[in-house]
């Protein structure tokens, strides 16, 4: 009963998403995340399906579809990176050869994990996989996440609504898979219930977040920068008459 | 075991920063981007240090304080003790202040005016560590010492100080002005 409160919570916020997104002109900005939402949508429908008409279906389909979201979640990863560096190139350049090195390091190191000899069980793989593949995603997304407040970086309501919902989720999600996948583990059985509440909060974090499109921080006019830089000509200007002054003084005899 | 306490802290580390993130955002909405008018009180501040650390390892001169000790009343002593030591803290907390602010302003004006260099980066935030951390130590020290035993101390905190500012005229120099308000232009909507 609690898991199909959930699953319906949980869908309908998806569902949600997507139609204030397309409403409320969110969709066009943001086109790469709800692409996620959209996958996330499919997949929800299609385990549901599975879990009705077709239960033995339902573990064998589990872990692939929830690979195929762990990668789309990418996605949203490259749009945040995407929005919130668009003005700052110098960062951008900088953020994207880090995080393809930590990319390309981490992909390594998980593929020669997985590569040890255990290839034989392939739905195990396929879940071993996408935990490695959301340690990746935490451990680019902590990347993002301190170049932004290290350069404090500048973030529209709804930027930071999606990055909060997003951080907030892979966090715990990172987590959770570590506790699950540890064996004879008893913190594993609470982290299986929390996954669903951490999801629907997510998803509630979204839905206000991005409930309607909001404007981005709005920076002072062409009229104030030539004001601040008059007032800068007059500053130095004083700052040289201030030093030639003591100059003079100090050769006087 | 280990490797779930890696992932843990991962996790933690994640929820922490969004919510650093968060918070920050909330501050900076009133503040937004670097004005012209912010540089040219940076380029001031700095000056202020460079004038103000050359005149303040007076304060901690001990020829002033062994003057006093030899000439004046145990009250003029401890009033002389009182005052320097009043000094020393302030001067501490306002140039930390102020190099606080040029750090900022450093981090803020990275984002759009010029290309970080890795290494000039490094460099920077080891030489502001450095002189935060020296400049806590001392405060403690003068704080605990008073200004005249804690010396070498605190002639390293005002070497630190002096090193992180000549780095730090290096990144402003590099600023043109005519680019900072370009780089503002870009950010209107």
């Amino acid at each position: 009963m609690e898991t199909h409160v959930i699953w319906w919570v949980g869908t309908s916020l998806v569902a949600v998403v997507l139609l204030r997104g397309a409403l409320g002109g969110n969709l066009r900005k943001y086109p790469l995340f709800y692409s996620y939402m959209s996958c996330v949508l499919v997949k929800e429908v299609v385990g549901l399906l599975s879990y009705r008409f077709a239960p033995n279906f339902y573990g064998t389909l589990y872990w692939p579809t929830e690979l195929a979201t762990i990668v789309a979640s990418y996605a949203v990863m490259v749009e945040i990176f995407r929005q919130s560096l668009r003005h700052s190139p110098g960062i951008a350049r900088k953020g994207l050869k880090l995080l393809l090195a930590a990319f390309v390091l981490t992909v390594s190191y998980a593929a020669t994990d997985l590569l040890h000899g255990r290839l034989a069980n392939a739905a195990r793989t396929i879940a071993e996989a996408g935990r490695d593949l959301r340690y990746i995603e935490g451990a680019l997304l902590l990347l993002l996440l301190w170049l932004f407040v290290r350069y404090r970086i500048l973030l529209g309501p709804n930027l930071l609504g999606l990055i909060m919902g997003y951080s907030f989720w892979v966090g715990i999600n990172v987590i959770n898979l570590a506790l699950v996948f540890l064996p004879d583990n008893e913190f594993s059985t609470l982290a299986r219930r929390l996954e669903p509440i951490t999801y629907v909060a997510t998803l509630t974090i979204w839905c206000v977040a991005l409930w309607a499109s909001r404007p981005e921080p709005v920076q002072p006019t062409d009229g104030a920068i030539e004001r601040d830089y008059e007032l800068l000509v007059a500053k130095t200007r004083s700052i040289l008459a201030r030093t030639s002054d003591q100059l003079m003084r100090g050769m006087r005899p | 075991m280990t490797l779930l306490a890696l992932i843990s802290v991962l996790g933690t580390l994640i929820v922490v920063l969004a919510i650093r993130l968060l918070a920050q955002s909330g501050n900076r909405r009133e503040r937004p981007v670097v004005t012209v008018d912010e540089y040219a009180k940076a380029r001031e501040a700095l000056d202020a240090v460079f004038v103000e650390t050359a005149m303040v390892q007076r304060i901690f001169s001990v020829e002033d304080a062994e003057f006093v000790a030899h000439s004046g009343t145990p009250d003029v002593t401890r009033s002389f003790l009182k005052e320097r030591k009043k000094l020393a803290l302030q001067w501490f907390r306002g140039t930390r202040k102020q190099v606080a602010q040029l750090m900022d302003l450093h981090l803020r004006l990275a984002g759009y005016t010029h290309d970080p260099s890795p290494g000039f980066e490094l460099r920077l935030t080891a030489k502001y560590l450095i002189f935060v951390a020296v400049s806590n130590i001392v405060l403690l020290l003068v704080w605990v010492l008073g200004p005249f035993k804690a010396t070498r101390s605190i002639s390293y905190a005002i070497r630190a100080a002096g090193s992180f500012c000549t780095t730090f005229s290096v990144r402003l120099e590099r600023v043109n002005p005519t680019r900072l308000s370009s780089g503002r232009e870009s950010l209107v909507h």
